[in-house]
């Protein structure tokens, strides 16, 4: 029971990771408060749902369609939204209630468009790609079901989720520690004023950072059929709240720090399930709350001044 | 000083006066205790956010620490209302004190802690383990005190109670003194004032404001399940309210509550699909185009908003 | 002579004001006041309702109106019906303005517990009558308040009898001892969790339970949860949730290639075009749960049978996003207590109306089954079946009952292949 909580814990929280992986672009370079996160990651989640039921699709192909779609969502988004929230006295709070009406935009369209009933996507599609994955690394042929870890059995689309998280975590590191856009994605994040006075395109860099950070929700999204249960147009706002913890339990601004953040947020959660499990729901916010207290910056420290 | 005397004749008298005799003219009482709510919740958010500049997301904890304070007395020790109303603001005002730690978090994360804060105490609250305290998630039905109009009174006294002390902080050296300590925080300190006492006033202030709304809405409604008064509704409304009259000042929350939850319960009522969409969009363009609220408006044509 | 005259044309003159008087009362419609969720958490559970019960309206009101015993003709119905968004403070202020504002001569809840609950203290301080749809809570029927009734479920303290007796009864020949209860904590299959584990305990058999656990509403992480059901060794697992709770859990055990000897879950039945649009069949195949009035051909004494019904739902909302269910029905039955309840009042006025609702308690047999009301307005019939999913070679999901043994016909199949 003791292994089974702690793998679960570890897979589950790499999706987490995922989740929190958009989240901490956008916070960490424009300060922004994202409350449509979870939406946008809702979006990604029926991009997925539609292009299966109607065309058949699996969603393995879907993640890098959703991606791209997101990240050209984000980037005209971005110009129509934030410089002029940016000239405000209070950017910080007032991007909170924004986005937050901007949520609202997001669940009313599809709640019209698409109903309030939950829909999903069979875990098979996904066990499809890790057998065939798994099959093509180890030699053997793995069926299409649940996969063993140390003698455990967890479903297929987890291990494809964490194999995305660990892909995705990679990516926004390389983007940022190894190309010179990141490199000044992280001038960015450190002071916008200096980077203004240096004569880096300040609002270019975050409408970037801000599709990726969309894009990277999307992606999560399509996983979101498989390991949420169900989707529908209202399940937004309690995937936000979760990428908050996640993000700010990690540190912000570095990739590595959500990942952290997303493994202790997962095992922890999985640990109150089975011990505690009607206070499950609880951990998330005390767990936010005492880092926030005690480590501020975060378990990885400090990665931005902040303002 | 005499300001203040202005004020409290000129928007508290009539305000309360107004929702006083409504009822006899229009009898969805409900609708204009809810109106009375929100304004008085969207005057809390005032206190804290246009006077000192801090975004409580998590102001609907007090307004729920005071609901269930309320009812707890009721319900276990059968307490006469006005006492139950006292035990729950007290609530109210032991949460605010315990997270006063949060003010050493700036900004936007003040406001994601504060969420927090106040989502902790819903899970609380509503655990199944705690039933025989809190009745858990089953919900709370308080019989024996149901009597909507001496709840509605004492709303009435909430609402004169809380614009008088926002008239108060509108016209008093320590209003003045939040108010500079929303603007620059260094220099305020820097001027003699006591940052930290201060701010905690305040924050103890709004707090009280929204554990007395939680008090009368339980007692009110009566019959209600933790999620209803730690629905994240309440703390929005609040907020968008207070931003689109305009804050740190008297009449700005007033009216954003009258017209935006006026339009809210008439769209709401008429186009129900589109109502979220619409709303939202509201939302967007208010924080877009009109930061600073109505009253910024008003005060750009000349005219000096109390 | 004179005399006799002048009596007889007064008598008619007081004959013929009082027939204009009584014929003046006879309103021009009826007005039915009631919330509905198009939005939010229980917009799948509101929205059939209420398309049920319009569907009884515009039926009724096709025949001329419903016909009114109090003036003795057929009145059409009038419906007015406020969007909740799921939201219950809305919902307080909506029947507020229902009843003081629109003055609503018959006052119906919308879905579930939840949102009935706050009109349950409105309605009865301004002295309406609530017909309550599917708002199970046990907290509503209390001797002190007279202006409520169940219509279309069980009372939540009494809807698990059937299953905790299939448990106790014939489980004992299928070798059920070790019970797994799992259930989400709100008002609702919390209190039917509650009821179970009350009907096994009084039974006094050796069933006993080697896992009791209640979760947040909200989870939708099964895995580690189900992992420790395994680990207990369960012959029978009971998962009491909402629909999200169900198709999110079935998932789970598909996913991780998990099955439970004996598995009882509600939605499947009361959901189950939801669920399969979810899941697909196979994951359902051999579940028990409640077989609703949506599954069974009961013999109604009043109104449509189910294959009528059905088949004038579909015309109507084929193809729309709101599936057939036990919901549909359960709005429609409401439809159906009201117009007999109509047919045998006296007058208009809300005590009256609820004297007649109550007297068709035992009498009235409707697609959704037998009306019975305790004296609180409780509904104790309306009893669900435990019944076991069977899917034909067609894909088609069938419900075999098994519970109770006069209304069974077939066998469980246990344990789950």
């Amino acid at each position: 029971m003791l292994t089974y909580t702690l793998l679960a814990g570890l897979l589950f929280g790499l999706y987490f990771t995922l989740i929190g992986l958009g989240l901490n672009l956008v916070f960490g370079v424009m300060r922004i408060v994202n409350l449509a996160h979870g939406d946008f990651l809702m979006l990604g989640a029926f991009l997925a749902f539609w292009l299966f039921s109607l065309f058949a699709i699996n969603p393995i192909p879907t993640i890098p369609v959703a991606f791209i779609v997101f990240l050209l969502v984000g980037f005209p988004l971005y110009y129509l939204i934030v410089p002029r929230l940016l000239r405000a006295k209070d950017p910080e709070m007032l991007s909170f209630i924004l986005f937050f009406g901007l949520s609202q935009v997001i669940q009313a369209l599809a709640t019209i468009l698409w109903g309030t009933s939950e829909r999903s996507i069979p875990g098979g599609q996904l066990g499809r790609a890790v057998a065939a994955i798994l099959s093509f690394i180890t030699g053997r042929t793995v069926e299409n079901g649940p996969v063993d870890i140390f003698g455990q059995s967890f479903p297929a689309a987890w291990v494809a989720s964490g194999i995305a998280s660990g892909i995705g975590v990679l990516l926004v590191y390389w983007y940022l520690y190894r190309t010179k856009l990141g490199y000044l994605t992280r001038a960015v994040m450190v002071s916008r004023d200096e980077a203004i006075a240096s004569g880096i395109d300040v609002d270019r860099i975050s409408a970037i950072a801000f599709g990726f950070g969309l894009g990277l929700a999307a992606v999560a999204g399509v996983f979101a059929p498989f390991l949420l249960g169900s989707i529908t147009p209202a399940m937004g706002a309690e995937v936000t709240i979760t990428s908050f913890a996640v993000i700010v339990i990690g540190s912000l601004g570095n990739p590595l720090g959500t990942l952290l953040g997303g493994l202790v947020y997962g095992i922890s959660y999985m640990f109150m399930q089975s011990y505690y499990s009607s206070w499950a729901n609880l951990l998330p916010y005390l767990l936010l709350i005492a880092v926030l207290l005690l480590r501020p910056s975060g378990l990885l420290g400090r990665q931005t001044r902040r303002a | 000083m005499h300001k203040f005397g202005r004020d409290v004749f000129l928007i508290l008298v009539p305000v309360v006066a107004a929702f006083a005799l409504l009822p006899s003219v229009y009898s969805n009482q409900l609708l204009l205790f809810n109106f009375i709510i929100f304004i008085v919740l969207a005057q809390g958010v005032n206190v804290i956010y246009g006077f000192t500049g801090y975004l409580p997301f998590g102001y609907v904890g007090f307004f729920g620490a005071g609901a269930y304070g309320f009812s707890l007395m009721v319900l276990h020790l059968q307490a006469p209302p006005f006492l139950a109303i006292v035990v729950g603001a007290s609530a109210a005002l032991a949460l605010a004190l315990v997270l006063t730690p949060l003010f050493r978090l700036s900004g936007a994360y003040f406001s994601i802690a504060n969420l927090a804060a106040a989502l902790a105490v819903l899970q609380i609250v509503a655990n199944p383990n705690l039933e025989d305290y809190t009745r858990g998630p089953y919900g709370i039905s308080l019989s024996g005190v149901f009597n909507p109009r001496l709840a509605y009174a004492a709303a009435l006294a909430v609402l004169a109670a809380t614009l008088f002390i926002v008239i108060f902080l509108r016209h008093s050296k320590f209003g003045l003194a939040l108010q500079a300590i929303r603007e620059d925080t260094i220099s305020a300190g820097m001027a003699g004032i006591n940052v930290v006492r201060e701010r905690v006033i305040a924050w103890l202030l709004s707090a009280l404001i929204a554990g007395l709304a939680g008090c009368v809405f339980a007692w009110y409604a009566s019959v209600f399940y933790p999620e209803t008064v730690f629905s994240g509704e309440f703390t929005i409304f609040a907020i968008v309210f207070a931003l689109f009259g305009g804050t740190a000042t008297v009449v700005g929350p007033i009216l954003g509550v009258v017209i935006l939850y006026g339009i809210y319960n008439a769209v709401g009522i008429s186009t129900p699909q589109y109502f979220q969409l619409i709303y939202g969009a509201l939302i967007v363009g208010l924080v877009l185009f009109l930061p600073n609220g109505l009253v910024s408006l008003l005060r750009r044509w000349g005219i000096d908003v109390p | 002579m004179f005399g006799k005259v002048r009596l007889g044309l007064s008598i008619a003159l007081l004959v013929s004001i009082f027939g204009a008087a009584y014929a003046a009362e006879a309103p021009k419609e009826i007005k039915l006041g009631t919330l509905y969720a198009s939005s939010g958490r229980f917009a799948s559970i509101s929205m059939p309702v209420h398309y049920g019960l319009k569907l009884w309206i515009e039926q009724k009101n096709a025949e001329g109106g419903v016909f009114v015993k109090a003036f003795n003709k057929k009145i059409p119905i009038t419906l007015v019906a406020y969007d909740d968004q799921s939201n219950t403070a809305t919902a307080a202020t909506l029947f507020n303005q229902l009843i003081t504002q629109d003055k609503v001569d018959l006052l119906v809840s919308d879905s579930g517990s939840v949102l009935t609950s706050v009109g349950v203290p409105i309605a009865r301080d301004n002295k309406m009558f609530l017909f309550d749809q599917t708002g199970t809570g046990s907290a509503f029927f209390t001797p002190d308040n007279p202006y409520i009734a169940l219509m279309s479920d069980p009372v939540s303290s009494v809807w698990p009898k059937p299953l905790a007796d299939f448990i106790t009864h014939d489980g004992k020949s299928l070798g059920i001892k070790r019970v797994a209860m799992l259930y989400s904590t709100n008002d609702f299959t919390g209190t039917q969790a509650t009821a179970v584990r009350k009907f096994i305990k009084e039974a006094g058999t050796d069933v006993e339970f080697v896992y009791d656990q209640g979760i947040p509403t909200d989870t939708t992480n099964y895995a580690v949860l189900i992992n420790n059901i395994r680990a207990a060794n369960p012959d029978a697992v009971i998962h009491l949730g909402y629909a999200p709770n169900d198709i999110a859990f079935i998932h789970s055990l598909e996913d991780g290639g998990v099955n439970f000897k004996f598995l009882f879950c509600i939605y499947p039945g009361l959901e189950t075009e939801l669920l399969e649009k979810n899941l697909g069949v196979k994951p359902l195949n051999y579940i028990f749960t409640y077989v609703t009035s949506s599954e069974i051909e009961y013999e109604p004494n009043f109104g449509m049978k189910l294959k009528e019904y059905k088949e004038l739902w579909n015309k109507k909302y084929a193809g729309g996003n709101v599936e057939f269910g036990f919901n549909s029905v359960a709005g429609y039955n409401t439809g159906l207590v009201i117009e007999k309840a109509l047919s045998v009042a006296e007058s208009l006025e809300q005590l009256e109306i609820r004297k007649a609702v109550f007297s068709l308690s035992g009498k009235l047999k409707t697609l959704d089954g037998t009306f019975e009301l305790d004296a609180n307005g409780a509904q104790l019939g309306m009893s669900t079946p435990i019944g076991q999913i069977s899917v034909d070679d067609h894909g088609h999901i069938k419900f075999v009952t098994v519970w109770p043994h006069d209304v069974a016909n077939g066998k469980p199949v246990y344990p789950r292949p």
